[in-house]
């Protein structure tokens, strides 16, 4: 009893001596990191929390995840101080370890935090081996080329692990390293170093998920002297200096001897002297040609009149000298005159264009019956039809609208896109191909009329009246084989009522006694003045405001325009979808010229 | 040249023709799926990090032990003369199988990723979906590595997934987000590393790759 007594008492006095002393159980000791340099392996290094004054010992344990049997390390000392290596067999992939570190002294342990670890997560290779830097001379000058071999121990070759490298590179007094990425490959060639310089070479790897390997120790590497045999700036200029004073006198021997002195200028009837001190006007006059430009008769350069050989309309024409210079111009078809094909031309001779094609025979017969004039045919053709509101008015052929571009009907129509691609006196002869072959030769020149005149007929002046007398063609009458329709030898005068929403045009006669007497200024309501085209493609018809006489067509309007305020007229013309665009243009005197300027489908 | 010889020559030729034709294709395909394994894994990993940026420490008390992943029933080699002594075609099977059996669970990390508690929550979900891609495209990949192999059988095993949801408070769910993440991680570095095994396998011809 007081022996017990005695021990306590006397441990608990060498407690106190040795803390007095010093000595302690051991502190924590710490896992620092795990490693494995080829995945098939691994190694773990703690760092002891302090010892205490005693002898201490470490154990590690482990155990894996799924299981609670643990393990003690099997190997302390491949690896060094205060580590434990793993070899193959106790190596697990995709498997955590919980790894403890314990401590121990005489006095008592201490256990580390325990730590997850997977293998496949700290792998971390062993440096590059047997790197070697050499200078390689090449045409565009010498490089460095650094190769190297894997790490021993890693496996690439299987695929087991698959290792990047990279380099850096610099001169001795650099601060910064260049740094080159190789890839999976071992060598690289490193460019644009300075000769005569002597470089030092580092290499090192990384796996594709994991940490890099250190650095290898450094490869030196001296660049050669450049092979320039110059060796200092001062050859460099004078060799320089050298070749501009070659390259001067070079070309100074060249222009002075073998190429030929430059003119002066020469203008034939330009006299220097006179300029200098002459008159202007002298020396201007030896650059005046004469008979330039030729004055002739402005008359002769317009086409001559149509003449028409109907008794009645003779005198009319022959009034055309009193006409207006708008008549005039509106009579002429020479305005469109450009760009025709040859069978367009009325100069050439008409027979020409009228072989081969069927015409009918009397209207042949009235074509050289009258000669060269068109409109012969255009009044016998026009003759068939001079009732208002004919129904086949624009039926597919002649259009009602000058411009080619009918609407689309169920007629054969697929020559007309193409021609509505061209300008609208091109596409004349396109319309032909669909005239009914009996109507084609006849039709064909008075289709020629039909459109300029369709034109006047739209857009020429009040003062126009008189040209009535060219409207009489009927539009419809294009189709010559009308049923129905007796060809009356009397002409009657119609004119356009309106156009309705099949763009056919009701004509109505001018001796209908429901219009309006002539002389009236309601008369102006035949003849309008385009204001503009809105973006339909409807031209705005404008009608002089100062007349106030009742609208005859009022009743038989429908409005299509989208300008209330102003008169409505019918719209002239009305494009449907799909078909291209026109735009008109409105020539200086009133008179507008539609030309397809771009099509748009 | 002697008849033998130009007969050699001929048939050297013929051979090298045949399996360059054959070996090239195959070899590029299994490049180009390396390289997609490779990418999904960075990209799991790259998850991981942001996850752990801003984690409870909680959360890894909480966490549920990777035993507990859903592909964790499948055999897999443990180690580097395991798996070098398998077979391309089961090599390719347990890449698929694995790669199979994730389809889904992204599916949920995915729909689950925008309304994670977590401030990063907007690069997760991002990822989450680059995850989605790339896995459907490394999918379609080894189904032709699988074809062009021309391999009898094609056992594929099913590691079904069960979970419909995370969990019902933002806790739980950040936590088993993240549980799912560490497995699919894993999951995807050993598809990685079979298809780059298999990679290595069949270019013979161009050893300095390996």
């Amino acid at each position: 009893m007081r022996n017990s007594g005695a021990v306590l008492i006397l441990t608990f006095i060498a407690i106190l001596t040795l803390q007095a002393a010093g000595v302690s159980p051991p502190g924590k000791p710490r896992l620092t990191s795990c490693r494995s340099p080829e995945k098939e392996t691994f190694t773990c290094w703690w760092e002891p929390g302090g010892d205490g004054g005693l002898p201490t010992t470490y154990a590690l344990y482990y155990h894996l995840e799924n299981s609670e049997t643990v393990y003690e390390c099997p190997d302390y000392r491949t690896a060094g101080e205060n580590s434990c290596f793993f070899n193959k067999n106790d190596t697990s992939l995709w498997v955590n370890y919980n790894i403890t570190v314990v401590a121990s002294n005489a006095l008592g342990k201490n256990i580390s935090d325990p730590v997850e670890v997977d293998v496949v997560y700290i792998v971390q290779p062993n440096t590059p081996e047997h790197v070697t830097a050499v200078v390689v001379h090449d045409e565009q000058g010498p490089f460095v080329r650094v190769s190297w071999e894997k790490p021993r121990t890693a496996d690439t070759r299987s695929g087991w692990i698959t290792l990047l490298y990279q380099l850096r590179v610099k001169q001795e007094k650099d601060k910064e390293w260049e740094e080159y990425n190789a890839g999976m490959q071992k060598y690289y060639n490193v460019f644009s170093l300075h000769p005569d310089k002597e470089y030092m070479v580092q290499v090192r790897c990384k796996p594709d998920h994991g940490f890099w390997s250190e650095w290898t120790q450094t490869t030196y590497v001296k660049m050669p002297d450049s092979f320039i045999p110059l060796k200092n700036s001062f050859d460099y200029f004078s060799i320089n200096f050298l070749n501009l004073i070659m390259v001067f006198i070079f070309v100074f021997s060249v222009k002075l001897c073998l190429l030929p002195a430059v003119p002066g200028p020469k203008i034939k009837g330009f006299d220097k002297q006179l300029l200098k001190s002459g008159k202007s006007e002298e020396v201007f006059n030896t650059l005046v040609i004469q008979g330039f430009p030729p004055t002739t008769d402005y008359d002769n350069l317009l086409v001559e009149y149509l003449e028409v050989y109907d008794n009645e309309e003779q005198e009319l024409v022959q009034d055309g000298k009193d006409l207006s210079e708008d008549c005039m111009k509106s009579k002429s078809p020479s305005d469109i005159d450009s760009g025709r094909g040859s069978c367009d031309s009325h100069t050439l001779l008409l027979e020409k264009c009228m072989d081969g094609r069927e015409g009918s025979g009397s209207n042949q017969h009235q074509y050289s019956q009258h000669g060269e004039t068109r409109w012969a045919s255009t009044e016998s053709s026009e003759s068939q039809d001079p009732e208002p509101g004919s129904p086949e008015s624009a039926n597919g052929r002649g259009k009602t609208w000058p411009v080619v571009f009918p609407s689309p009907q169920p007629q054969p129509h697929h020559h007309y896109p193409v021609g509505a691609a061209k300008p609208a006196y091109h596409s004349v002869p396109e319309i032909l191909n669909h005239l009914s072959p009996h109507a084609m030769s006849s039709n064909y020149h008075q289709l020629n009329h039909q459109d300029i005149l369709q034109q006047e007929r739209r857009f020429s002046k009040p003062a126009c009246r008189h040209s009535q007398s060219y409207n009489q063609f009927n539009l419809d009458g294009i189709d010559t084989p009308a049923p129905g329709v007796a060809p009356s030898p009397s002409l009657e005068y119609v004119e356009v009522q309106r156009v309705n929403p099949e763009n056919m045009l009701l004509l109505r006669p001018l001796s209908d006694p429901n219009r309006e007497p002539e002389g009236s200024d309601c008369t102006r309501e035949d003849y309008s003045k385009v204001k503009e085209v809105t973006s339909n493609n409807i031209l705005l018809l404008q009608r002089d405001m100062s007349h106030q006489c009742v609208d005859d067509y009022s009743q038989a309007d429908q409005c299509t325009t989208q300008q209330p305020p102003h008169p409505c007229k019918p719209a002239v013309h009305q494009s449907n979808s799909g078909m291209p665009q026109e735009a008109i243009r409105v020539m200086g005197n009133g008179y507008v010229d539609s030309t397809v300027l771009m099509p748009s489908y | 040249m002697t008849q033998g010889s130009r007969l050699y020559f001929a048939v050297t030729v013929l051979m090298c023709a045949f399996v360059s034709i054959n070996g090239v294709g195959l070899n590029d395909l299994l490049e180009r799926a390396s390289q997609l394994s490779d990418k999904l894994h960075s990209l799991s990993t790259s998850l991981t990090n942001d996850l752990d940026s801003h984690f409870p420490p909680v959360g890894r008390v909480m966490m549920p032990r990777p035993s507990m992943c859903h592909t964790s029933s499948l055999q897999i080699p443990n180690d580097k003369d395991q798996a070098l002594k398998i077979p391309e075609d089961e090599l390719l099977s347990l890449a698929r199988s694995l790669l199979l059996a994730w389809s889904d669970p992204l599916a949920l990390l995915s729909s689950e990723a925008s309304s994670l508690a977590h401030p990063e929550r907007n690069t997760i979900d991002s990822k989450t979906k680059e995850l989605q891609d790339n896995i459907n495209s490394l999918g379609a990949g080894l189904e032709h590595v699988f074809q062009k192999m021309g391999s009898s059988s094609d056992n594929l095993s099913s590691l079904p997934f069960y979970t419909s949801s995370l969990g019902q408070d933002k806790t739980s769910r950040l936590v088993n987000f993240h549980f799912l993440l560490s497995c699919f991680r894993r999951d995807s570095h050993k598809i990685d590393s079979f298809l780059k095994v298999l990679r290595c396998r069949a270019a013979k011809k161009r050893p300095e790759m390996c």
